[in-house]
């Protein structure tokens, strides 16, 4: 059996660039966060760059391009149930733009990251130097609540990266697709009539 | 004089018994004690960070009480059964500070040494002030993050 693909238009440079912009801006974050210096000026830089993709990346995902956009991926309970059944089987998904599983991961990191931002944002650790630039608005309950939640989420965040890679590995390994490529460059293999409208 | 503020913690233990304060008095005087040493912190973090006016008498003045402070006898501050596993919502004190003295110890001289350092530098100008005071901040934050629960 020989599949018909025809080379595909997929992923647009704004969503590519946030995508590894994400990358960099997370994972110093999380690096600086966690081993760097006591003075955490480049990790406040980290997290207002994270702040600043997750923002773009939302109004993207109303205003941008057709696979960006959320509701063109976003999906109900019986589309991601009846997608997540074909998740073990060898058969290529060639999906055009997120999956409807997908789709939960790409919510939920967001939400995850908008709260990991925001619990940065009103932290005070009470050294003074590192504080959030939001703490002094809030009460100190407040500011130690962020405090509390911003390393629990940082590791919450992590495992859903791990996650996230794991798949990457599942499809290329299980169902020999290069999700990874397209990220790259913007053009997936598809079969045809894949894109709306065309 | 050069004696570490938490030099004598480990004597200390010994001396439990002469303390007639209650668990949840020392747990106070210690909250206090480093709410004071915020209270000087917060005005220099504030100079520091463009926050407030740079004044180097205030700054100094700042400088030296956080001396003084850090000169105290806080040992008395650190009687075992007063973490957060003992009073819970009084403190947020980790009972790690009493399974791991040696490290505290050494955070505390880190402290210590960056109180002197800003000593010499506080009152010679805004961008003789800053380094230090993020060099203090960071002993703050080093201490805080293995000793210190998040929340009550």
């Amino acid at each position: 059996m020989s599949e018909q693909l025809e080379k595909t238009y997929l992923w647009d440079p704004v969503v590519r660039v946030l995508h590894w912009a994400l990358v960099i801006a997370f994972f110093t974050a999380f690096g600086l966060g966690k081993f760097g210096p006591d003075q955490m000026t480049l990790h406040f830089y980290a997290g207002y760059a994270v702040a600043g993709i997750v923002v773009l990346r939302v109004l993207w995902g109303i205003f941008g391009f057709y696979t960006a956009r959320f509701s063109n991926f976003v999906k109900g309970p019986g589309k991601v149930i009846a997608y997540a059944r074909t998740l073990p089987s060898q058969t290529p998904s060639r999906s055009y733009g997120h999956n409807p599983v997908g789709a939960l991961f790409v919510v939920g990191v967001l939400l995850v990251l908008a709260m990991q931002v925001a619990s940065g944002l009103f932290a005070d650790p009470e050294d003074y130097i590192n504080v959030g630039p939001l703490a002094q608005y809030v009460s100190s309950d407040i500011t130690r609540k962020a405090l509390s939640l911003h390393e629990p989420l940082s590791f919450l965040l992590l495992i859903m990266v791990l996650g996230h890679i794991g798949a990457i590995f599942w499809y290329k390994k299980r169902k020999g697709e290069n999700l990874v490529k397209p990220m790259i460059t913007g053009y997936a293999d598809l079969p045809p009539g894949k894109v709306p409208g065309e | 004089m050069k004696k570490l503020l938490i030099s004598t913690v480990i004597a200390a233990t010994a001396a439990t018994g002469a303390f007639a304060q209650s668990p949840s008095d020392t747990a106070k005087a210690r909250r206090a004690f480093y709410t004071l040493v915020g209270y000087e912190m917060a005005s220099l973090g504030a100079m520091a960070q463009g926050k407030m006016d740079y004044d180097a008498e205030a700054a100094s003045q700042s400088a030296k009480d956080l001396m003084t402070l850090a000169g105290l006898h806080t040992a008395d501050y650190y009687v075992p059964g007063t973490s957060n596993a003992d009073l819970p919502g009084e403190t947020r004190a980790k009972p790690e500070i009493w399974s791991d003295m040696a490290g505290v110890q050494e955070k505390g001289m880190a402290f210590y040494e960056a109180v002197v350092a800003l000593n010499e530098v506080a009152g010679n100008g805004l961008d003789a002030l800053r380094p230090a005071v993020g060099q203090l901040g960071g002993t703050c934050k080093a201490c805080h993050d293995d000793y210190r629960a998040k929340d009550f």
